[in-house]
């Protein structure tokens, strides 16, 4: 059982979210984890490995490893995206630098996505969560095919105490958020979140829990701009209500 | 930037009718290739296994290029090599000439679409007719087809009406039996009249140099068939190692593309008409197309020649299923045949990053494709790749990104904070005084509304950043240990450990009734009967559609005495050939053997030998196959491995009757080949 583990908060939960950031914290603790916050982190790179700016992304990618690496044990990361980003994409930056790819891997190998870890490798599922009303997911697509974690957070969900879970039709359908893809090609991402919205709609769902602040940020952007109340939430915000 | 590319996807955005033919593409496509997945055992692993196949291929291209070139010249087919289009029309023209051809069949391959085959034929006197419906239908429009399996799947029915009635003369109708008959009635005669078939190829098979073509309507088999000459096109990558491969990549192309899991129509073509054949083409030609696909194999890109154009991509895609195939532009405005995922990374691969390098910004890396991926191509790598400017052409340590200069410049900034935690943290903290202003200014409310031009603003609104960010609040707060209440461990969740069942391997008769639950399920008429029966069963049918005259095999390869029978009982018996094409084309029934039948897919195979004409099975409305219960196997490996599918001149593997779904997705039976298909198992 890790006693420790390091906390990549990411950039995103760092300036848009803080709350959720000290959920990530409040949830690992009760958990039985002692949380640790590496000073020398920011952005793992993924933006510019998206834009396709490889020297940018390897900048980001060594500053991520650095800022890591004097810190042993576990390192979880509150976002699909940004763990697939360290666990598979850093080999793909790396390929022709031998040096720093075995550092990258050094780190992917211990890097989990935050709900992975509470239960593939702590092997909790109930955290005496409590929230009461309808509860859907919404499967981020890095962290389903990318990283193929699906059932972990499905499993912690369905032990919060006094949640209806309902199924969102086309979980797995890509809300439109993209990175990059998002501003670059709005028009068509806006297509996309239209049907998620849709979708979110027909649950008739309180909250729509998705394991990356990517998705809630696009998800509640769209539902903001569309008058309707912004109701993705961070796996991490459900988790921490007791 | 691409501007004209844009505009395309607004266009398609506001088209209703183009939307709702999507949306409806998407859904459908993608159930039918989950269902059809399903009946595939470990699906995953035919994917893991089929993508070394084609890593292999790719790896050891010219070595299995060669391969497949002596066997295929030993058993006397042309191969000619094509560095690039315009060497493809030079050696099709010659052959045209040579032959004193005017009228060209064509079915459908997407290489002719590449290299804009039809136009420069047409430039110089030649008449081109594409023969599958879809394809048929666009030519028809002047259009190029929208996708490389559905070529139509941007039109309706009324559309379609609107075209047959403009050009083929056909009184407006919106029923698409009426239309698929019309156009069966029209290429019919374009079939048999046209001086050289044209088609691309599927798989070459290296070991024994076999074409491998599927189709659904027929109209493969026909332009590969009924013609003098046959000419074939194929990509150089389309190569297969062996029969075994074949089998495997037939197991899973289909699937992926229509939801089947066998084509209608799977031929196997090995050599031109043989002295004793009774019919077939006298010449085949294969011209092995290269356009840029060498180039590509030294490249970063390299696995997207691992690619077997199933479709399965597009319709996974929820970009494609937003803007369509016609959206996916060069910088010009030029259209590529392959769109969606595959072909944003196939066009700037083979037709230059700078024209189509773009394409691959349009996507939200979800990962759809590379889940749907019958050779498990790992497409968001590709796209990535492109869009870090890898390709042709592109040394790779200064590759430059395709991205748009305004977020390089925004990115370079986000760097040079990212690469600094003091320069983050003081970036945070501006955002954070920004936030606080807009909230001011918003009185309260927590979202910034950004211009539509920022990209972000256009459909969304952005949450404000924090006026404190996580770091500034961890670091001034001090952590206690409070909230500690150990949670207990419920250990990691036990993974059932199956008991692998023993598979016993199926008696003959459960493999009988396997296949006739397969043929069933396709729409064609499954009867058992035992061996003194059949005589009165095939006329039973034959009154019942009140058919006088039939085409048919020699008596040599059907029961004893049937033909005897058959003609003491009335019936005029045509055995079709070659020469009398014509007149077999009118009659109505035709009455054949099979080799063999597969059990799992409900397929007949029937091979080209002397006494037994493929056309038989091919040109008659409805088609009465005999097949003995001996000849039933279980799976398609085991028939494909049989050495007279080697040695036959061609051979095909029939799974229910003809069909299209080229019409907004109908299922509509009976196109080119049989619309009625009657299997007799004889006892």
């Amino acid at each position: 059982m890790p006693t420790t583990v390091q906390l990549f908060v990411t950039c995103i939960l760092d300036t848009l979210y803080p709350e959720t950031g000290e959920a990530v914290v409040r949830v690992l603790e009760r958990a039985g984890v002692r949380v640790s916050f590496p000073p020398n982190q920011t952005c793992c790179g993924q933006p510019a490995f998206n834009a396709g700016l490889r020297p940018q992304a390897r900048k980001m990618a060594i500053q991520t490893i650095c800022a890591f690496e004097p810190y042993p044990g576990p390192v979880v990361v509150p976002s699909g995206s940004c763990a697939a980003m360290i666990r598979h994409s850093y080999a793909e930056l790396f390929s022709d630098d031998p040096k720093w790819k075995a550092r990258a891997l050094a780190l992917a190998e211990r890097t989990y996505e935050f709900s992975e870890f509470l239960v593939d490798v702590l092997g909790i599922t109930d955290l005496k969560a409590r929230w009461e009303g309808k509860i859907s997911y919404h499967s981020s697509c890095h962290l389903l095919r990318d990283l193929g974690v699906d059932w972990q957070p499905r499993a912690l969900l369905a032990e919060i105490h006094g949640a209806e879970f309902i199924e969102l039709p086309q979980t797995s359908d890509c809300c439109g958020f993209g990175g990059v893809f998002s501003v670059e090609h709005p028009e068509i991402s806006s297509e996309m979140l239209k049907r998620k919205i849709a979708n979110i709609d027909l649950t008739g769902a309180s909250v729509v829990v998705s394991c990356d602040a990517g998705c809630v940020t696009n998800i509640n952007g769209g539902l903001h701009r569309m008058k309707k109340p912004p109701r993705a939430k961070h796996i991490a915000d459900i988790l921490d209500k007791v | 930037m691409a501007d004209i590319f844009r505009t395309r996807i607004r266009k398609s955005l506001a088209d209703e009718n183009l939307q709702s033919a999507l949306d409806a593409n998407a859904e459908k496509r993608i159930k039918v290739r989950h269902a059809a997945f399903e009946s595939l055992e470990d699906s995953q692993a035919s994917r893991a296994r089929a993508h070394q196949v084609r890593a292999d291929v790719i790896e050891q291209l010219d070595r299995y290029l060669d391969e497949f070139t002596s066997h295929a010249v030993a058993n006397g087919i042309r191969v000619h090599h094509a560095a690039d289009a315009d060497e493809v029309v030079k050696i099709i023209l010659k052959i045209a000439s040579q032959n004193g051809a005017k009228l060209i069949a064509k079915a459908k391959t997407m290489v002719s679409e590449e290299i804009g085959l039809n136009h420069a034929l047409e430039k110089h006197g030649l008449q081109v007719v594409e023969t599958d419906l879809g394809e048929y239908i666009v030519q028809l429009r002047g259009e190029p087809p929208s996708h490389i399996i559905t070529p139509a799947v941007h039109l309706r029915r009324q559309d379609v009406g609107k075209v047959f009635e403009e050009k083929l003369g056909l009184p407006y109708t919106e029923d698409i039996s009426i239309m698929t008959n019309a156009a069966r009635r029209t290429l019919r005669q374009v079939f048999l009249e046209s001086d050289i078939g044209i088609s691309g190829i599927n798989f070459g098979v290296a070991e024994t140099g076999t074409l491998c073509i599927v189709t659904n309507e027929g109209n493969g088999r026909m332009v590969t068939t009924l013609p003098r000459i046959h000419i074939a096109l194929m990509g150089i990558e389309r190569i297969v190692p062996s029969m075994d491969d074949l089998s495997l990549m037939l197991s899973l192309l289909p699937r992926s593309a229509t939801g089947q899991k066998l084509t209608v129509y799977t031929s196997l073509i090995n050599s031109p008409q043989r002295a004793d054949d009774p019919d077939g083409p006298h010449e085949r030609h294969v011209i092995l197309v290269d356009n840029g696909r060498m180039a590509v194999r030294g490249t970063e890109l390299r696995e997207i020649l691992f690619c077997i154009r199933c479709g399965a991509c597009l319709n996974a895609c929820p970009v494609f299923r937003e803007i369509g195939g016609y959206a996916y532009v060069s910088r010009d405005g030029d259209g590529s045949p392959y769109s969606g995922p595959m072909g944003s990374v196939v066009s700037p691969a083979l037709f230059g990053h700078c024209e189509f390098g773009h394409l691959a910004r349009a996507s939200s890396l979800c990962g759809a494709c590379k889940e749907a991926c019958p050779v498990d191509i790992d497409l968001p790598k590709l796209l990535l790749r492109v869009r870090a400017g890898y390709g042709v052409n592109q040394a790779k340590n200064n590759a430059k990104s395709n991205a748009p200069r305004i977020l390089k410049m925004g990115l370079g900034f986000f760097t040079l904070a990212a690469i600094s935690p003091r320069r983050f943290t003081i970036a945070q903290k501006l955002a954070g005084i920004f936030g606080s202003v807009a909230t001011l200014v918003s009185k309260g409310d927590p979202w910034i509304r950004l211009p539509a031009f920022s990209g972000w603003g256009y459909s969304k609104d952005f949450p404000r950043p924090a006026s404190k960010s996580f770091r500034s609040r961890y670091f001034q707060q001090i952590k206690g240990g409070e909230n500690q209440e150990e949670i207990a461990s419920h250990g990691n969740a036990s993974t059932a450990n199956l008991s692998n069942p023993e598979t016993l391997s199926p008696s003959n008769n459960d493999i009988v009734k396997k296949f006739s639950e397969e043929v069933e399920a396709l729409g064609a008429k499954y009867y058992s009967c035992s061996p003194d029966k059949v005589r009165e069963k095939i006329l039973e049918l034959l009154r019942a559609h009140g058919v006088q005259e039939i085409l048919a095999w020699d008596g040599k390869y059907l029961p004893d005495g049937l033909i005897e029978w058959l003609t003491d009982a009335g019936v005029q018996i045509v055995y079709p050939r070659s020469d009398n094409i014509l007149t077999s084309s009118r009659i109505k029934a035709g009455l054949t053997g099979a080799s063999a039948a597969v059990a799992e897919t409900g397929s007949l195979l029937l091979l080209e030998a002397p006494g037994q004409p493929l056309t038989a099975s091919l040109l008659p409305e409805i088609h009465i196959v005999l097949v003995w219960k001996k000849d039933v196997f279980q799976s398609l490996n085991q028939v494909l491995e049989m050495k007279a599918v080697k040695h036959a001149s061609a051979a095909v593997l029939i799974t229910g009757p003809s069909r299209t779904a080229d019409i907004e997705m109908t299922l509509t039976i009976g196109v080119h080949g049989p619309g009625e298909l009657h299997i007799i198992c004889i006892e």
